[in-house]
């Protein structure tokens, strides 16, 4: 075995949430969380080791990785372990759930490995499998409270995510039909001008991803299903799963040849603009915190998309928000998981003075809603100035006005209702409650990520995010 | 026009005629035979179109569609059927009849104009070229229109109708790996959809107060 070998840590990342989801349908409750975690932790090795290696191969007709798989690999197999490891405590809070702790942690295993795959492959069609395979692995896993609420919303996530999806399958077909091939490198190697069933597949790719990517008006399944899901899942949902649908889009908008005519990348920019601005302002009228993250979530997604559209140092912005955000948004959703076990309610007016009763999980969530929200020195706020930046340079001074109207009212938005929350005074006079300072060790750690980021100064990733930039066809 | 453009044409002729149907049915159980004998054509189109290219994917193809599609998910739909009488029949769409009927055969004609003037130009020149697209576009209606969850389900399997019938129309071999892969998949959103839909039934309408927090 060669260490340096690619295809070892491919195999690595991808055998590894097999076993996560295996295993444990052979084991006790205990047994069932180890072999998850184990699982988890090896998989994530495989990805560092990856990303380490700048690896760009491909294997065959179907498997090939380059500096973007290997970017999104990374987060997602980080926010996988990240969340097992904190399923623990959330797992021991809920009673009678709707599927035992091993089919628990055989799904997560299921799901994880959907997006790995999705990630893995330089197919469209089996990409296009492997986001339709996330659906399936995690739709039970919404269902894990057995209330009907989350039945219902569930049911939303599988009927419009498969419905949208199957518009981006039909633009797979017409891109087919028109290239004879499917392998996404091979077509960004030899890239197409805009003919109409190129502009056609592109468009309904855009429609069909982004359903899943939940943006709008497509976005309706999002907040349900971010909102009704355990808080472990809900980081996986918002984190990764969000960004491994939009890296999907990615690939087919990569076949077309730069420059992008602007009928094109001008309907991805209205597009992401329109899904930031609905997610601003629909998230001001929430009264659930998970909601409130959800929009949030809704609304990150549409300001990276904009920077897509924009292409260059805007792009290379986009991914500095899609990785920052995963780990932000973890922490933050970690977080609520703390805060229900305490409070019982995920109603934002019944929550008050978090900063007495649970200090350490207080200061976590203000913490990680300033993360969210692009506050400096967080990850966050360098992906949007540089989005920003990027619609500056191109003279679209109206669209970078409308980013900034959406930056802010979200900010001010999240902001408000976290921090009425934590300092809020009605419960002034409660008593200090006993919190399990570990359950917060995680979101610390993925707050640390999201800071590090900010500060362009962690080793491996923030090369590692330049280098898909420019790859996809960004600049710095 | 050749043997092989009028059999496709007829067979196109009855897929879309199917569509029509389901959209203006409200029994369950007649919905689950009309998507049975929906995706039974389009296992005779595939059949066709292997034999007259002497295909074997083809042919593999067609079979896939003939075992999961025409014969066992509807009979789990029908299963769900029995096992929960009372949910027969989407009163709600019974009372709309007239009204799906002709908003039907309206996205029909609005989705075969689109088809027509943006991509038929561009691709080859088959019979019923647009048919697929006409297809997905209902799938997608039964789907925003309709409340019953299986219903849902019969909807979601008439856009997935419409991707295979274009994956044979457009490109005649869709790789037939991804074509396999893409009917487990299939099948397993089914499967997840009636789990789903058992767990709702458990549960009975819900109460306006237990989904309120899907509000806000």
């Amino acid at each position: 075995m060669n260490p340096s070998d690619p295809l070892l840590w491919l195999t690595v990342v991808l055998v590894a949430p097999i076993a996560g989801a295996l295993l444990p349908l052979g084991f006790g409750v205990v047994g069932a969380r180890r072999a998850a975690r184990a699982a988890s932790v090896v998989a994530w090795v495989g990805a560092a080791a990856l990303l380490v290696l700048g690896a760009n191969a491909q294997w065959g007709a179907y498997f090939g990785i380059d500096s973007v798989s290997d970017l999104f690999l990374f987060v997602v197999a980080s926010i996988y372990a990240l969340s097992t490891w904190h399923s623990r405590a959330y797992l021991a809070a809920i009673h009678a759930p709707f599927l035992t702790s091993q089919r628990y942690y055989a799904l997560l295993g299921a799901f994880a490995f959907a997006m790995l795959l999705t990630l893995s492959v330089s197919d469209l069609g089996l990409m296009w499998i492997g986001v339709e395979g996330t659906t399936i692995a995690s739709a039970l896993l919404i269902v894990l409270e057995r209330r009907p609420a989350s039945v219902e919303a569930a049911w939303r996530y599988t009927l419009i995510a498969s419905a949208g999806l199957s518009i981006a399958l039909f633009a797979l077909i017409l891109l087919y039909g028109t290239t004879g091939t499917l392998n996404a490198f091979e077509l960004a190697a030899h890239p197409l001008p805009l003919t109409a069933p190129i502009a056609f597949a592109v468009s309904l790719a855009l429609i069909g991803y982004g359903t899943k990517v939940g943006l709008f008006p497509m976005h309706t399944w999002l907040p349900d299903a971010h909102s009704e899901a355990p808080s472990p899942i809900s980081a996986l949902f918002s984190g990764v799963l969000l960004p491994t649908a939009l890296y999907a889009f990615l690939r087919v908008y990569d076949v077309v040849a730069a420059p992008v005519p602007a009928t094109l990348y001008g309907l991805v920019v209205v597009v992401g603009l329109a899904t930031a601005v609905v997610a601003a302002f629909l998230l001001q009228r929430q009264r659930s915190y998970k909601r409130l993250f959800a929009y949030s979530s809704m609304e990150i997604m549409g300001l990276a998309v904009v920077g897509v559209g924009l292409g260059g140092i805007a792009l290379y912005g986009a991914l500095v928000l899609v990785v920052a955000h995963a780990f932000a948004k973890s922490a933050a959703f970690y977080t609520s998981g703390n805060v229900l076990r305490h409070t019982g309610t995920t109603r934002m007016e019944e929550v008050r003075g978090l900063r007495t009763r649970l200090p350490w999980t207080g200061a976590t969530w203000a913490a990680s809603a300033a993360a969210v929200t692009g506050a400096p020195p967080f990850g966050t706020f360098l992906g949007e100035v540089l989005i920003l930046t990027g619609a500056f340079a191109l003279g679209q001074y109206a669209v970078a006005a409308a980013l900034v109207v959406v930056i802010v009212i979200s900010f001010i938005g999240v902001n408000w209702q976290i921090g009425r929350m934590v300092f809020g005074s009605e419960d002034r006079e409660a008593a200090r409650e006993a919190e399990p300072i570990r359950d917060l060790g995680i979101p610390w750690l993925c707050l640390g990520v999201t800071v590090a980021i900010g500060v362009a100064s962690l080793p491996y990733l923030a090369p590692a995010i330049r280098a898909a930039a420019m790859s996809l066809g960004g600049s710095l | 026009m050749d043997t092989t453009g009028t059999v496709e044409g007829l067979l196109g002729l009855g897929i879309l005629l199917s569509a029509l149907y389901l959209q203006s049915e409200s029994f369950i159980d007649p919905l689950a035979s009309g998507i049975a004998v929906q995706s039974l054509l389009v296992a005779g189109l595939i059949g066709w179109l292997a034999y007259a290219n002497g295909s074997l994917e083809l042919a593999v193809v067609a079979l896939l569609v003939l075992g999961v599609r025409a014969i066992l998910i509807p009979i789990l739909l029908r299963r769900q059927i029995r096992a929960f009488r009372w949910r027969a029949r989407e009163l709600r769409a019974a009372q709309r009849v007239t009204g799906h009927a002709l908003a039907a055969v309206a996205i029909a004609i609005v989705a075969w104009f689109i088809f027509q003037e943006t991509l038929a130009p561009f691709l080859p020149p088959i019979p019923g070229v647009a048919l697929p697209f006409v297809l997905l576009a209902e799938g997608l209606l039964m789907l925003a229109t309709r409340t019953n969850t299986l219903v849902q389900v019969i909807g979601y399997l008439e856009e997935e109708n419409a991707i295979v019938y274009a994956g044979v129309l457009f490109v005649v071999a869709f790789p037939l790996l991804i074509e396999t892969v893409v009917f487990l998949d299939v099948l397993g959103v089914v499967l997840v959809s009636i789990i789903l839909s058992i767990q709702r039934n458990v549960f009975g309408a819900p109460e306006e107060e237990a989904l309120e927090e899907l509000t806000g």
